[in-house]
């Protein structure tokens, strides 16, 4: 109801904090869709869960609270283990290996959203995942008892495969509990490490590559035909080039919070052969129980995938 | 009809209570799973590892029932807070109009928001949305909590309007008013004020 | 309808739902449907359900009400007196006597509680009755707490500082840190005031009560072993690595029940009660914070704070007369909004000025806390205010009128913390270079 000149006006929840680059990403394909429509489609980015929190987001853009938003995939993965193919331990590690594993499950994902209603626009990945601990683990052996941060049934399966106990920790609660005591070792990517200043409280960090999880911008697909022609267009290149601009920009994060991690005196390793091989075989078994759990679809991805 | 009301509102907030007692229950074995396991690391023993799966979600699940279903009894006991300042300064006659107003827009606030928190848990039985968590626990089981203590809310609303409508005096008054008097009385006796003077 | 007009017709519609008597949960909700139906299209019931699933569903709030039930169990138990008894007469020579135990209680027990209205709430249980039977003025009794209350947000751990820290990316153990030393600050504060209200209004104290022989006064003492141990006990567990800050509630609860059943207080009927009376406080407080979470996402939509912020940043002012501002921006909004719904909805637009400006984020998250801390006793939506209003009757207008000194109070607080960065940032960096 506001605005002087015809004008869709967006809201756009999203879940992460002005300084995370997926936030930064979005602003940017903001910015691009409103110059691209001579500001006939403006989208106002709400950051940080200030509109609607991480697990509303979804459901709001379907049921039409918000015409756009942001997800982390994976988040859904109770809903459909499709969602959680990019969390599946050691099956994609490297950029190159996730954007094939994102090639193969994209249709499949597309295809769950649009039964909802849903259209979905791009997606980007955090960096890879490695362990923080308090020294550094050359054999999994040595996760024998350790408290391990777990925090859906993904972690904990994987924890628990370690050895590790899985340790529920909030994440907002990580400084404390490891400060406490509560837990010895986490799964995160060096973004989230830097940004709990991990060096307050655990000194190693093996650089693994676990998996890439990745957010995805999902549309609701009737605020997305109530648009022109021309603001559609507009709105699907801004997301092409949000796509390859975030792909770049988690690659350079990936780098760049690795050092500040050094720089700040943590040990940053590679996994040695010994635990590589150990977490290439928890990384085997748990495709395989994704593969049960995930049926025929989830075969498709895989095959689709190692072609 | 009075009876089935008034045991309506007791067993919705003896609900709530028990949710709050879950809560502490679930987090006590939590705290003491970990206390063994200290004492069994201390003795260099293999640790139990008794912990409760989702409780962090669960826990949350517990809070927004116990929250909802503790609504209507709040209200007749005057807990839930509102500025009462105008209602007790007019005549009796005003104050009842006013209190019938109030009620009036409390019962359809309630009720709306009853109405649509049921449509919420036909939204998530439809969707089939489930939490995140370890434990992949169906949306509608703790959100039908949450409409349900609305729907006895919006019940109590309009019980309350009734009876300011049909006799004039709500159930919340008498404990509004007992409440203002705690801590009103003269708190300094004219024998503390000699006393102190000297 | 122009951004301004709506946000004066909102703003006036809040007061006029208040002034008819609509209950506070109530007028906040109706404001909210008012403002998005205005603003937007979107289907209004459906955000309300949503919202008020979604903020409330909440693993930090369980702490709530743990942190309640904890306090009628004390305040049946005969623990507040034992309290009061071995406190007072250790504070029969500072003037102001047992109004320091407000003070002091509320510091105490916000290393505890994340919250200010579960300090307020727990603190005042014990505290509000016993100060009336003793003859203190309630409005210097209401006033304290009120005030000290408010210590539960600045002193680690603290919802606020998470809510802040995760939203902009600032470390959660670093802010805990920085609030330390300007909740001291802020308590000694509210005691030297204290004391000189009571050498100044030596006719509203009570009598003094008798003097009491050494012996008697250390067996007075002896009756704080309990409470003591109730505090080690739920700090201890936090720090020895037992309980999350948020369990810690649970376990203040089971260590209160076993206090109670120990000192033969403990029956089926003071449990019941306790945990009734706990229900519905805590069902008062999250009702309230559900209305004030949809308010908030209402505002998300209809960008007034947003607008507001964005037109302080064109001002381009100069760092402190940026800060002075933005105080004057967020009292305002304090008014109006809870502490949390201000930071989510305006650290996006504000921080970037504020980095801009040169200041510190660890040291604003701070600044934030204490405007915060504000807030939480302005009139019309303070939940101190609310949480007194709950327990002793008295409307949140007169209670925030007791409680105006202590604002004041943390207005001088906040210009001591803009004088003296230090303050905030001297135990973070000395603490924590481990470099
Ligand atoms: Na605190
Ligand atoms: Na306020």
């Amino acid at each position: 109801a506001t605005g002087a000149f015809a004008q869709t006006a967006w809201d756009m929840p999203t879940p992460y904090g002005d300084s995370i680059f997926h936030t930064a990403n979005i602003m940017e394909f903001a910015d691009d869709v409103r110059e691209a429509t001579d500001g006939s489609l403006d989208i106002t980015v709400h950051s940080a869960g200030s509109l609607f929190g991480h697990p509303e987001i979804k459901d709001a853009v379907r049921r039409q609270l918000a015409p756009i938003g942001e997800v982390l995939i994976s988040r859904l993965s109770n809903e459909n283990p499709l969602y959680g193919v990019d969390s599946i331990p050691f099956l994609a590690t490297s950029y190159d290996e996730a954007r094939a594993l994102w090639e193969a499950s994209e249709p499949a994902i597309a295809a769950l959203l649009e039964e909802e209603g849903l259209k979905l626009l791009f997606a980007v990945p955090w960096p890879p995942q490695g362990i923080y601990a308090g020294e550094e683990v050359t054999d999994a052996a040595q996760m024998d008892g350790v408290r391990f941060r777990a925090y859906n049934a993904a972690t904990e399966r994987l924890a628990t495969l370690m050895g590790a106990v899985p340790t529920q920790v909030e994440a907002g609660d990580i400084p404390t509990a490891f400060s406490t005591g509560r837990v010895d070792a986490m799964i995160t990517s060096p973004s989230t490490g830097v940004a709990s200043q991990a060096w307050d409280f655990v000194s190693v960090y093996h650089d693994t590559r676990a998996w890439l999880p990745k957010n995805m911008v999902i549309v609701n697909m009737s605020a997305f035909e109530a648009l022109s022609a021309d603001e559609q267009a507009a709105l699907m290149a801004a997301a092409d080039e949000a796509e390859a601009r975030g792909w770049a920009m988690s690659e350079e994060e990936t780098g760049s919070k690795t050092d500040t991690l050094a720089e700040n005196g943590m040990g940053v390793v590679e996994p040695s052969a010994t635990l590589a091989a150990q977490l290439g075989e928890i990384g085997e078994t748990m495709t395989n129980e994704w593969l049960e759990s995930a049926g025929e679809a989830g075969q498709a991805v895989i095959d689709a995938y190692r072609m | 009809m009075r009876a089935i009301l008034d045991g309506l509102y007791r067993a919705s907030s003896a609900a709530a209570a028990v949710c709050l007692c879950v809560i502490a229950g679930l987090v006590l074995v939590q705290v003491f799973g970990r206390i063994l396991d200290a004492a069994l690391r201390a003795l260099d023993m293999p640790i139990a590892g008794i912990t409760v799966p989702s409780l962090n979600e669960i826990a949350g699940f517990l809070f927004v029932a116990a929250t909802f279903l503790a609504l209507a009894a709040t209200l007749r006991k005057a807990d839930h807070i509102r500025v009462s300042m105008l209602i007790k300064a007019v005549p009796l006659s005003v104050r009842r109009v006013l209190e019938a107003l109030v009620l009036l827009i409390g019962s359809a606030i309630a009720a709306y928001a009853a109405y649509h928190a049921v449509l919420q848990v036909v939204d998530s039985i439809q969707f089939s949305t489930v939490s995140f968590g370890v434990i992949a626990i169906p949306l509608w089981i703790p959100q039908s909590a949450l409409a349900a203590g609305l729907v006895v809310f919006a019940i109590s609303m309009i019980d309350e309007l009734t009876t300011v409508l049909t006799s004039g005096v709500p159930t919340y008054q008498a404990h509004e008013e007992a409440k203002s008097e705690m801590l009103q009385k003269p708190v300094i006796t004219p024998e503390d004020a000699e006393r102190g003077a000297s | 309808m122009g951004i301004e007009t709506l946000a004066i017709v909102l703003g006036l519609a809040m007061l006029a739902a208040l002034a008819l008597g609509l209950w506070v949960s109530l007028a906040l909700t109706a404001v909210a449907v008012l403002g998005i139906v205005i603003a937007t299209s979107v289907p209004v019931g459906t955000v309300l359900a949503t919202t008020f699933w979604g903020k409330l569903n909440s693993w930090e709030l369980t702490a709530l009400p743990m942190f309640i039930w904890m306090g009628e169990i004390l305040f049946r138990s005969k623990l507040s007196e034992d309290m009061f008894a071995g406190l007072a007469p250790w504070m029969r020579g500072l003037p102001g006597r047992l109004l320091h135990v407000n003070i002091l209680g509320c510091t105490i027990f916000a290393a505890v509680s994340g919250s200010s209205a579960a300090t307020t709430a727990t603190i005042g249980r014990m505290a509000l009755p016993e100060l009336s039977q003793r003859g203190y003025d309630p409005r210097i009794a209401i006033g304290t707490l009120a005030g000290s209350g408010t210590l539960g947000l600045l002193i680690p751990p603290s919802i606020i500082l998470i809510v802040y820290g995760a939203a902009t990316e600032q470390s959660i153990a670093r802010l805990f840190i920085a609030g330390v030393l300007p909740g001291i600050m802020l308590a000694v504060l509210f005691m030297g005031f204290t004391a000189i209200w009571a050498i100044l209004n030596r006719d509203k104290m009570p009598a003094h009560e008798p003097a009491i022989p050494l012996r008697e006064r250390l067996a007075a003492t002896g009756r704080l072993i309990p409470i003591i141990l109730l505090i080690v006990a739920v700090i201890g567990s936090i720090y020895a690595g037992l309980a999350s800050p948020t369990e810690a509630a649970a376990v203040g609860v089971f260590c209160a029940l076993f206090l109670s059943w120990v000192s033969g207080t403990l029956s089926k009927e003071s449990f019941t009660e306790a945990l009734l009376g706990a229900t519905r406080t805590s069902c008062m407080i999250a009702f309230i914070l559900a209305g004030a979470a949809f308010l908030t996402v209402a505002m998300g939509y209809t960008r007034i704070p947003r607008e507001l912020a964005a037109w302080i940043g064109v001002l381009d002012l100069s760092p402190y007369a940026l800060l002075a501002a933005l105080t004057l921006f967020f009292i305002v909004l304090g008014c109006f909004l809870d502490g949390i719904s201000i930071v989510v909805l305006t650290t996006s637009i504000i921080l970037p000025m504020v980095q801009a400006a040169g200041i510190d984020p660890i040291w604003f998250g701070i600044f934030l806390v204490l405007v915060v801390e504000m807030s939480q006793i302005t009139p019309p939506v303070g939940f101190n205010l609310f949480v007194i209003q709950g327990m002793t009757g008295r409307n949140i207008f007169q209670v925030a009128l007791y409680a105006l000194p202590f604002f004041g109070l943390l207005v001088l607080g906040t210009v001591l913390l803009v004088v003296f960065p230090e303050i905030a940032l001297w135990l973070p960096e000395t603490m924590l270079s481990n470099r």
